[in-house]
């Protein structure tokens, strides 16, 4: 059977778009939520300072909070980007998978790549 | 002709064959647990923020003792179980990471081996540990409860944004 280049080049595009229409929807829900949040915080935490109505034993503890939440949004947002990217890269494998099988006739179970030994963490 | 466009789409093939690689994990596995624990916990938390809406005095900790240490409890062994994933290092990861630097954008680095949620959860499990010993020492202010409510809202949004997201 002949390869169709184009239809799988549309097949492959389909497949990324299809995974990448949903997840956008939720990165952008999420990091308006955040920003929000973590703005309106800051904001509450600094007027709180301000006024006393939080004492001197909270005080640095929400400082150091609101940085500590700032770096967490963005590595949890890091994080959902992994997993669309692994979504969109094994939907495009699928597919390619799909087109050989069928240009060659033979069924070609999709093949998962072994995952190396996770690096020791080194911090102490 | 013919010929040689069947050749060209056999070598089109092979490219594809040596470019594709395999599927690929890049994520921890979805635990249905992690996510009840997670619902579970932030009821309880948001209960417990309601009620010391007012402020709390230091004389009556003792009425609250116990919500503390099951709330602490629990976030840290939801901690545990989240951090029992480890992020799967594998060949694709590293070629993500040489695409991203010959383009110039800094590379995902690997100095995190476990979730963003392990973070989230021990952090929810920090504020309240702190919330804590202040109620003890010296009662906390209404508006300290608050701003306890809006720090532990962050997390747990990151920590049950991203565990739901796991699921795929």
């Amino acid at each position: 059977m002949a390869f169709d280049v184009d239809q799988l080049m549309l097949d492959m595009k389909a497949a990324a778009t299809g995974v990448l229409n949903t997840d956008v929807s939720t990165f952008r829900g999420f990091s308006e939520r955040q920003v929000e949040a973590i703005a309106k915080q800051s904001e509450f935490v600094a007027v709180g300072i301000s006024t006393g109505q939080i004492t001197p034993e909270t005080k640095d503890f929400f400082l150091d909070s609101i940085e500590d939440m700032t770096l967490s949004f963005v590595k949890t947002l890091r994080g959902l980007i992994m997993v669309t990217i692994e979504k969109v890269w094994n939907a495009v494998v699928g597919v390619i998978w799909k087109a050989i099988s069928s240009a060659t006739g033979l069924v070609l179970p999709v093949p998962v790549a072994p995952a190396a030994p996770a690096a020791p963490a080194d911090n102490a | 002709m013919r010929r040689a466009f069947q050749l060209w789409q056999k070598i089109f093939l092979l490219q594809l064959l040596l470019l594709v690689g395999c599927a690929t994990q890049l994520a921890p596995t979805y635990d249905k647990n992690v996510v009840d624990g997670l619902n579970s916990t932030s009821i309880d938390a948001m209960t417990l923020f309601a009620s010391m809406s007012s402020g709390s005095k230091a004389q009556d900790f003792g009425t609250r003792a116990d919500r503390y240490a099951s709330l602490i409890g629990r976030l840290d062994a939801l901690a545990l179980a989240a951090g029992a994933r480890p992020l799967p290092k594998n060949k694709v990861t590293d070629s993500i990471n040489r695409f991203l630097e010959k383009r110039g954008a800094t590379a995902l680095s690997d100095d995190d081996a476990t979730p963003p949620s392990t973070h989230a959860i021990q952090q929810i499990a920090v504020t309240f540990s702190k919330m804590r010993d202040i109620d003890q020492k010296q009662g906390v202010t209404a508006y300290e409860v608050l701003a306890f409510k809006g720090q532990a809202s962050i997390y747990f949004d990151q920590a049950i944004t991203y565990e739901n997201f796991l699921q795929r």
